[in-house]
């Protein structure tokens, strides 16, 4: 039986390795699933004014207690 | 005749350079990878098929059972594919080579073992003693267990290399017997028939992949959560 003959074993195995391992589960990760999509709440979001998003070294004179 | 009749399962070799290794990776050029959010039709069927699998497949599993997903869904399509590329004529399948069987077998078995043991090692070294059983047959069941757990491997791949190789040596013979018989023709159309009939029920070879995947699968199962 030409399956019994060790000579190949190795080749065999290695690009086994190779395809299984590395290439399909590259491809398949490459996937997306998504979730389908739900509703939101409607309640409005507390919006960030521009002196708020950065912060700064010194200090935020608008923030300052005046 | 033996000599003939083995032959399509000598590992090919062009100019002493391995033309297996083009032939295994070859199934992998049949699923290109997802770049867009919406793709081409043949991506979008594969995801959809992947997706359907790995629900019907993994719905079992917790959530560190799932981290296997990846692996087990790439070891079903990998298999699914070269099998069924196999079925095509003149064709090299390399699931006939129980090099690669052993090789797929071995790693993801011992895999899922030493994982149970790492976890829960109370819970996987009880597997060898079913509940129950009286006192005196304690000794021969744990070797009879042991036996049965160190077997699950060698029982994957040769499985999976006897089932291909069966049937793609029922396919040569009867091929064969038809063209013996086409000067008889009465037969004839009786054992095309058989062809047709044993190549549908070996196109249940992917139905091979899903015993392998599965029986996997189980095992990873029991030494995971149970």
């Amino acid at each position: 039986m030409p399956q019994l003959d060790t000579s190949t074993w190795f080749m065999m195995i290695m690009s086994m390795f190779l395809t299984l391992f590395i290439i399909f589960q590259l491809k398949v990760s490459k996937h997306n699933f998504f979730f389908n999509p739900e509703p939101t709440s409607t309640k409005m979001q507390k919006q960030n004014t521009p002196w708020e998003t950065k912060w700064t070294k010194i200090y935020l004179p608008l923030l300052l207690p005046q | 005749m033996n000599e003939n009749l083995f032959a399509s399962f000598i590992t090919p070799m062009i100019l002493g350079l391995p033309l297996a290794t083009l032939i295994v990776i070859f199934p992998s050029l049949l699923f290109p990878a997802s770049n867009r959010l919406v793709n081409n039709r043949l991506i979008s069927l594969q995801q959809w098929v992947i997706q359907l699998v790995s629900k019907q497949m993994m719905g079992i599993h917790n959530s560190k059972g799932q981290t296997w997903a990846l692996m087990l869904m790439s070891l079903i399509m990998f298999i699914g594919s070269t099998n069924l590329l196999g079925l095509l004529p003149h064709s090299f399948t390399p699931t006939t080579q129980l090099s690669m069987n052993l090789g797929m077998a071995i790693p993801l078995w011992a895999g899922t073992v030493i994982t149970g043991f790492r976890n829960k090692t109370k819970a996987s070294l009880a597997h060898f003693l079913p509940q129950g059983t009286p006192t005196p047959l304690i000794p021969m069941l744990v070797i009879i267990e042991t036996i049965s757990l160190f077997i699950q491997p060698i029982a994957l791949a040769v499985r999976l290399t006897a089932n291909i190789t069966a049937g793609h040596l029922l396919i040569h013979l009867i091929g064969g017997a038809t063209l013996a018989l086409m000067s008889i023709s009465t037969t004839m159309a009786l054992t095309t028939f058989i062809i047709l009939v044993l190549l549908t029920v070996l196109e249940f070879a992917v139905a091979m992949i899903q015993a392998y995947v599965f029986t996997l699968l189980v095992s990873l199962y029991l030494h995971d959560n149970t």
